[in-house]
């Protein structure tokens, strides 16, 4: 069963039903605890809601303001374009690419290839292997491997510093 | 000078781009999310640092926000959770009501303390103080109903409970603050009251 507080306190918050609120005003009016009671009850709370909130400092706002202003600068350029652009752009070379594939595919002739001899004067001599791998090639070969490998490395040593500060 | 605009009309221009409407909901509620975040930390620098925290957070999952609820509601709720791992982290000793021997040091208490003064003390000051008194939980409640405007559906949400059980805490919480205010406030009290 509900103290006489309980009650008093569901009546001040009107969480009672309408019954309980009359009966709980019957009682204020005719009994002397219930009476005393509820103004001890309605002082507090008058008082508990006369507590003043506290001020933080000067700067609050502007520092988070500023904090959410660095946190934006540092936003990376890959999470603040557009996807929208991307799949634009996506797009675009698709349709441009089906549209050739299309137009190429419709504007063959699949019989004339019918019969068709090769001349002999296009009988082409293949070059051999070995004539590419000369001196210049090979460096050319392995300087682009170098810068690959620069590239690729500092891409690795830039995840892990940044894997490290988070 | 704070804007009038509601708190959905300035969310939905912070998330049109323009960060001064964020600045605006920030200055608004401000000094209900610090008082919020002083129930836990007790000490003012770090309820600075959770409630600048709470705002920053809010800032990042201000797209979530679903507009069921009020605005303030969804706000408090982050600075319960905010605060509540504040607590765990610090591991802070908080006090228990039965215990007369471990009142909780304030901090930033006025100058020129000292129990002779009672009357010189404004009634609101020993109000304060038995607040800070409280458990964090009891004085949350405590605060979000009285100065949140919030009821007790939206209490319980923000503190992910039933609001039968915000009903029965609210009732505890408000007997415990007297029982502490009468204690502070010894034969005061009864003149005051």
């Amino acid at each position: 069963m509900n103290s006489i507080e309980e009650k008093l306190w569901n009546y001040i918050d009107g969480n009672c039903t309408p019954d309980e609120q009359k009966a709980i005003a019957v009682l204020i009016e005719q009994d002397e605890v219930y009476r005393k009671k509820y103004s001890e009850l309605l002082q507090l709370n008058s008082e508990f809601a006369a507590i003043e909130l506290d001020e933080p400092s000067m700067a609050f706002s502007y520092n988070v303001m500023e904090t959410i202003r660095t946190e934006h600068a540092q936003q990376p350029l890959k999470a603040a374009v557009d996807k929208r652009i991307i799949l634009g752009i996506a797009a675009f070379f698709v349709l441009t690419l089906s549209a050739l594939v299309i137009y190429m595919f419709s504007s063959v002739n699949w019989s004339a290839g019918s019969g068709v001899q090769i001349p002999e004067q296009l009988n082409i001599q293949v070059p051999h292997v070995n004539t590419f791998f000369t001196g210049r090639v090979v460096k050319a070969f392995l300087f682009f491997d170098l810068v690959m490998g620069l590239f690729l490395l500092d891409h690795y040593l830039r995840r892990k510093t940044t894997a490290k500060e988070q | 000078m704070q804007s009038k605009l509601s708190d959905i009309e300035l969310i939905e221009q912070t998330l049109g781009g323009n960060q001064s409407a964020y600045a605006d909901l920030v200055k608004r509620h401000q000094r209900f999310v610090f008082t919020l975040a002083l129930r836990f930390a007790k000490s003012r620098e770090d309820a600075e640092e959770i409630a600048q925290d709470c705002f920053i957070k809010a800032y990042r999952s201000l797209s979530s926000f679903q507009q069921q609820s009020k605005f303030s509601t969804w706000l408090y709720s982050i600075v319960y959770t905010t605060a509540m791992t504040f607590l765990r982290k610090r591991r802070l000793d908080t006090s228990s009501i039965d215990d007369d021997e471990s009142y909780i040091q304030i901090e930033n208490k006025p100058s020129g303390y000292d129990e002779y003064n009672v009357e010189n003390k404004s009634r609101s000051y020993y109000i304060n103080q038995a607040i800070e008194q409280l458990l964090p939980d009891d004085a949350t409640i405590i605060t979000m109903f009285y100065k949140g405007e919030q009821s007790l559906e939206e209490i319980a949400q923000a503190m992910g409970i039933e609001a039968n059980t915000v009903k029965v805490k609210l009732f505890r919480a408000r007997q415990r603050l007297k029982e502490r205010l009468e204690r502070n406030l010894k034969h005061e009290v009864n003149e005051l009251i």
